[in-house]
């Protein structure tokens, strides 16, 4: 109990403290001991045995409620001051409805808004914990040195916000650990709109006019589906008089179906699936550990961590089917725009929102199978899109450039980095990386369940197959002289590296131990039966991983046994492999540009259809939701 | 027969059996064309030519991934003779691939590269096609092994023949023939120059070469599932569908690579999602 | 009979041929030759081939290319010159753009005479090649481990042909600077150097067991005379010349003064005897257009 309270309160008390900080050293100190203390914290709780009885220590409830209160007063005033002052309509109106909702639910209702347990913890939310303070904390360390080099070398006409930048990055960490273990539907509710609030100002941390423009955007979407949370709550009540999760969770599906209809609205919007992916793609002009913290490993796994808790009430009903369509569009046309793209966190936010659709696939599914294989995609996911978000980070320093064209011959210029992102690229869609694992697991929940919704997965995973293996490629060639770059990493990148490195790796060796020790009781808790990879496949698995791991011996025998001669370049080339006499005897230069299909699959359009679509399946979830 | 003794059996006969299969390929290609063809055993030739010449490389890495391909692929077909998962034969395959390709982009050569992207849409475009054959196999007999799929009573063929004839395109595309030889010219082609093996020789071209052979063992395997309540026309469609894709491969020019991937995905999704919806109607 | 005769992979290239060579190589692929039954396949990859088959005479720009595809290909490998022009520059010859041919370039095994040459010239030639390469495969596994090093050797009789050919190739190329034909090098004939064996010591140079270079020496009273080092236009500036020298100085051990000539064009080859230790002592001359220019060295 007491753990979940530290990790609630202790990176809330660091941001307030990194806030007046100014020193870097003193904010390296704190940020280290922060990340330590809560990774420790994680992984004690890790070692529980759960669910845990949390109400053995006793809370004063009505003040905290009220200290909620004030905060989320503040926060609206806040969020209307932004939305008039930028003269956007929409915000200030969703914050009205929003603020105008809850203040007229709290009024007429607020001596009875009592929950037997606020908090909570199941093996689910450990797993989430898990995500947050390791991953997160990994990002922190990250942060450190990346922020420094950021405003003394390549943004030097940023203002230096470093201390509310450190602020809110562990601000966010405490409200995502308040989001997870709130039983609470308004605590939930709470945390989530400061997480909304963070991302907010962190999407516009470089106060430039882009910036601005894509933060309200993010505020708006989320609005809506904070404004859709408080609807869910407000109806929920009106049915079950309950404001806690697992009451819903635990409900008749007919009495509850519009809430938990309403909570997916929430958690779509928050997880940046179609129709609302825009705010995600532009917030990639944010600094790279937010694009790893808040967009890809933790924050929109709020969103489908939502998602897939709803997953027992909307199983087996339209508006379960309905979301997994929403998901299941957003997949594909996710894959298939991240082929368009050569901008390299363009690439990793489409292949987010990808992700993020298939696990909402499995929440809209609902089966037990499928749960258990949208945890799994949670985990790998998380830990592989952070690594490759925190290397295209360092990469965009040391070659101020974004663009994967740029990124050739990186094996030879950035050894260490190139052979992460490897890493990072082959756990997010090779076998026997977890990713394909996960993949596997959907692929066969589906056909037990719908097999009509496996056209989704089937088109969705052949893009991705395309584009990161054609992104691998330009890592490995090696066209022309390739210097190496001076200091590749600093202290804090390097330990967020290769840790999250060794995470991928490990996280896939031991998935049968995650499996079992994690996924598997909370999907036997909640349904009473669990999916789990065989015997046999596991060995095979094995198997494979090993072969795979084979693969960086075979340097030892590095050119023995063989002559160097050049590239054929149809006999022109000019004493080497990338210069050769073209017409008028001119010397030309080898140029590869990788493909980018734009001839068949345009980015505006799959877009605008993508969105139209997934808009018009999300009214019909809940219209019959309302049915 | 046990699994162990039907891996060792497709690890020393799959070869032989993929050396004579494209031998015959040549044969009766160039009786198609009026000539007589060289003889059956040219590929063996070949391969072992290959074998004992000097093996140049642009960059000293690039063999590495060959090697690497041709391992996966063993295991690949290992995996299928041996009955296991369906699902996980065809992401062993595809690492395999992926190594294939790398090693062309390592090569850091124009035509290779070329290849290496052109390859990549291959894969693109087939790989819907086998997951929907692999499902519809699924729905049918319930299970994804190979081992029970062999031994389903019915002729999986008349339940799933919209799968079949979609299947049957896409191996248009795996054994590398036109219309769809889009990454690496076969044979007496040119453009390209050789496309993904253009900077390949001596004993990696020849691993490339046998890893073609076991693939193509393991994808008339695949083709013999259909008809494995049968065993003897499995066997004799097997071959005919060996020789129907060697007659499609002299009829046809090369198509333009967006053409066979919309082609590729218009038939899986009308073919293959197509059947699967029917029988997901008909239950 | 080995593999290497039973699958043989040609690379063809056209110099700059008038293309009718080039269609009678196309021709053997057709039904009526179809060379594929003996298991030849026209490649296009230097890479991937071990025949490379050439038509047209050499001119400036095919050189390099020549030289690029020629390097491309693995060892062991042959090189068939179709067509008199891609043998001498045929009908081509004097032309201000052609450089000869294709042996002026590169090491050539066969030469398939004809204009254009017949496809059964041709196949005649490709299966004389295949004995050639087998040959060299043979002498390379031979001596495995030398592969693309090159070996010095006392050469034997059987090897005149060769040192021949080697002999009149340089010398073409020498007559082309000098205006004149008349070098003694293009004049001997292959009984006179088969009779030089008698009382010359021949060293040769071997590269994958391909004959590229060579040097004979033989005693005059006292003095030791080298009389010719020469090495293959492709195979030049790497050193083969002057271990050559080194071979031959070394070959006659109680000699104690070594005389060599050469004509007064040949810059590279006085600077590379100069950095030897040859200095000049006489001049001769020959014919109007050259003289030749002698030079000695006392053995340390």
């Amino acid at each position: 109990m007491t753990l979940v309270l530290i990790l609630i309160l202790v990176p809330f008390a660091a941001g307030l403290g990194l806030l007046c900080l100014r020193p870097d050293y003193l904010r390296r100190i704190l940020v280290g001991c922060t990340t330590l203390a809560v990774c420790g914290c994680t992984l004690a709780l890790a070692r529980l045995p759960t669910p845990v009885n949390l109400e053995a220590v006793p809370l004063n409830h009505h003040w905290i409620n009220v200290g909620m209160m004030l905060i989320e007063i503040g926060m609206g005033l806040y969020v209307i001051y932004v939305g008039l002052r930028a003269k956007h309509p929409l915000i200030v109106a969703l914050m009205l409805a929003q603020a105008g909702l809850m203040g007229w639910f709290e009024l007429t209702q607020g001596s009875h808004l009592e929950a037997a347990q606020n908090l909570f913890v199941d093996k689910f939310s450990v797993i989430m914990a898990l995500i947050n303070g390791v991953v997160g904390g990994g990002i922190c360390l990250y942060a450190l040195g990346y922020m420094r080099e950021y405003h003394e070398v390549a943004h030097r006409d940023v203002a230096d916000r470093r201390p509310l930048f450190f602020a809110l990055l562990f601000v966010f960490m405490s409200a995502m650990f308040g989001l997870v273990f709130a039983n609470n539907l308004k605590w939930l509710f709470f945390f989530w709109e400061i997480t909304t609030l963070c991302s907010f100002l962190l999407i516009g941390y470089t106060q430039t006019e882009e910036a601005r423009r894509n933060a309200l955007r993010a505020l708006v979407m989320n609005l809506a589906g904070g404004l859709a949370f408080a609807l869910a709550i407000v109806w929920f009540y009106k049915q079950a008089h309950s404001i806690e999760l697992q009451v819903l969770i635990a409900s008749k599906q007919s009495l509850v179906l519009l809430p938990a209809a309403l909570l997916c609205f929430a958690g779509i919007t928050k997880s940046a699936q179609l129709p609302f992916s825009s705010w995600l793609l532009g917030a990639m002009v944010a600094p790279t550990p937010v694009s790893a913290l808040l967009h890809s490993s933790t924050m929109v796994k709020a969103g489908v961590y939502l998602v897939l808790r709803m997953a027992p009430v909307i199983s087996g009903t339209k508006v379960g089917l309905l979301v997994a369509m929403v998901g299941g569009v957003t997949f594909v046309v996710g894959s298939l725009a991240a082929i368009t793209t050569s901008e390299a966190k363009r690439v990793l936010a489409w292949s987010t929102i990808a992700n993020l659709g298939l696990i909402v696939l499995c929440g809209g599914i609902g089966t037990y199978e499928a749960v258990w294989a949208g945890v799994l995609l949670i985990i790998f996911h998380a830990v592989a899109k952070c690594l490759l978000f925190l290397c295209v980070g360092v990469v965009e320093h040391k070659l101020h450039s974004r663009n994967i064209e740029d990124m050739s011959g990186l094996i030879l210029r950035m050894p260490r980095v190139a052979v992460m992102m490897l890493i990072g690229m082959a756990g997010m869609f090779l076998a026997p990386f977890g990713m394909l694992i996960s993949k596997w697991a959907v692929l066969k929940a589906v056909v037990d369940a719908n097999p009509l919704l496996s056209v989704f997965i089937v088109f969705g995973s052949s893009a991705t197959l395309f584009f990161w293996v054609k992104w691998m490629g330009k890592l490995v060639e090696v066209v022309g002289s390739c210097e190496r770059v001076k200091k590749e990493l600093v202290l804090g990148e390097s330990v967020a590296l290769y840790g999250l490195s060794a995470a991928t790796f490990l996280t896939c060796l031991l998935f049968p131990l995650i499996s079992s020790r994690f996924v598997e009781p909370y999907v036997v808790d909640v349904y009473g039966q669990s999916a789990s990879l065989s015997q046999g496949n596991i060995i095979i698995m094995t198997i494979m991983m090993a072969m795979v791991m084979l693969f960086p011996f075979s340097f030892i025998s590095y050119g023995h046994g063989v002559k160097v001669v050049d590239a054929y370049l149809g006999g022109a080339n000019v004493n080497s492999s990338v210069r050769f006499l073209g017409s008028a005897s001119a010397v030309e230069n080898v140029t590869m540009h990788n493909y980018y299909l734009r001839s068949l699959f345009d980015e505006t359009w799959l877009s605008r259809w993508g969105v139209i679509g997934s808009a018009v399946l999300l009214a019909v979830m809940l219209v019959m939701a309302c049915l | 027969m046990s699994i162990w003794i039907r891996v060792i059996l497709y690890l020393v006969a799959a070869p032989v059996v993929g050396c004579l299969l494209a031998g015959w390929d040549r044969r009766i290609s160039a009786r198609m064309q009026s000539r007589r063809g060289p003889p059956i055993l040219q590929p063996l030739y070949d391969v072992q030519k290959l074998w004992q010449k000097q093996n140049i490389v642009v960059r000293r890495s690039q063999n590495f991934y060959i090697l690497f391909f041709l391992l996966l692929v063993i295991f690949t077909g290992a995996l299928f003779f041996a009955g296991s998962d369906l699902l996980l034969v065809i992401f062993a395959l595809t690492l395999a691939a992926i190594f294939f390709v790398l090693g062309a982009y390592k090569a850091s050569s124009p035509y290779s590269f070329i290849g290496a992207e052109r390859e990549l849409i291959q894969m693109m475009a087939y790989e819907p096609m086998i997951l929907l054959t692999a499902i519809g196999m699924y729905i049918v007999t319930k299970s994804f092994q190979v081992q029970k799929i062999a031994s389903h009573p019915t002729l999986l063929v008349l339940v799933l023949p919209g799968i079949f004839l979609g299947f049957l395109f896409t191996l248009e595309i795996k054994f590398r023939k036109s219309p769809f030889d889009l990454s690496c010219s076969h044979h007496a082609h040119q453009e390209l120059v050789r496309g993904i093996t253009t900077e390949f020789s001596g004993r990696t071209l020849a691993m490339i070469e046998i890893a073609h052979w076991y693939e193509n063992v393991f994808l008339l395997g695949w083709v013999y599932l259909f008809f494995a309540s049968s065993p003897l026309l499995g066997v004799a469609v097997s071959l005919l569908v060996f020789v129907f894709v060697i007659l499609v491969d002299n009829v046809f020019a090369r198509l333009k690579w967006q053409t066979a991937l919309r082609s590729a995905w218009v038939v899986a999704a009308v073919l293959g999602f197509g059947n699967i919806l029917i029988l997901s109607l008909l239950h | 009979m080995s593999v290497f005769t039973k699958s043989p992979w040609i690379i063809h290239y056209d110099a700059s041929s008038c293309n009718g060579c080039d269609i009678e190589v196309l021709a053997c692929l057709t039904p009526i030759f179809d060379v594929e039954r003996l298991g030849v396949v026209n490649i296009g990859n230097p890479k991937h081939a071990d025949i490379f088959l050439v038509t047209g005479a050499v001119n400036e720009q095919s050189q390099s290319v020549i030289r690029n595809i020629y390097n491309q290909m693995p060892e062991p490998k042959v090189v068939v010159a179709v067509g008199i022009c891609a043998a001498t520059g045929g009908i081509f010859r004097e032309c201000y753009n052609i450089s000869g041919g294709v042996d002026s370039v590169i090491p050539v095994d066969v030469h398939v005479p004809g204009c254009a040459a017949r496809p059964e010239a041709i196949i005649d030639g490709v299966v004389q090649a295949l004995g050639v390469l087998e040959k060299k495969h043979q002498d390379m596994a031979a001596t495995t481990g030398n592969i693309d090093q090159t070996l010095y050797l006392r050469a034997e009789k059987d090897d005149a042909p060769g040192i021949l050919a080697l002999q009149k190739n340089a010398g073409q190329c020498e007559a082309k600077i000098y205006g004149d034909e008349s070098l003694p090098a293009l004049q001997q004939t292959l009984e006179e150097l088969q009779s030089d064996f008698d009382r010359m010591v021949f060293i040769k140079a071997v590269v994958n067991s391909k004959l590229i270079g060579f040097a004979r020496g033989y005693v005059r009273e006292d003095n030791t005379c080298v009389n010719g080092v020469i090495v293959h236009p492709y195979f030049r500036r790497h050193g083969i010349g002057r271990r050559l020298l080194e071979e031959i100085e070394k070959a006659f051990p109680s000699a104690k003064r070594f005389e060599i000539f050469t004509g007064q064009k040949n810059e590279r080859g006085l600077h590379l005897l100069g950095k030897l230790g040859y200095r000049e002592f006489k001049t001769e001359p020959f014919t109007p257009a050259i003289t030749w220019v002698h030079l000695q060295k006392e053995r340390q």
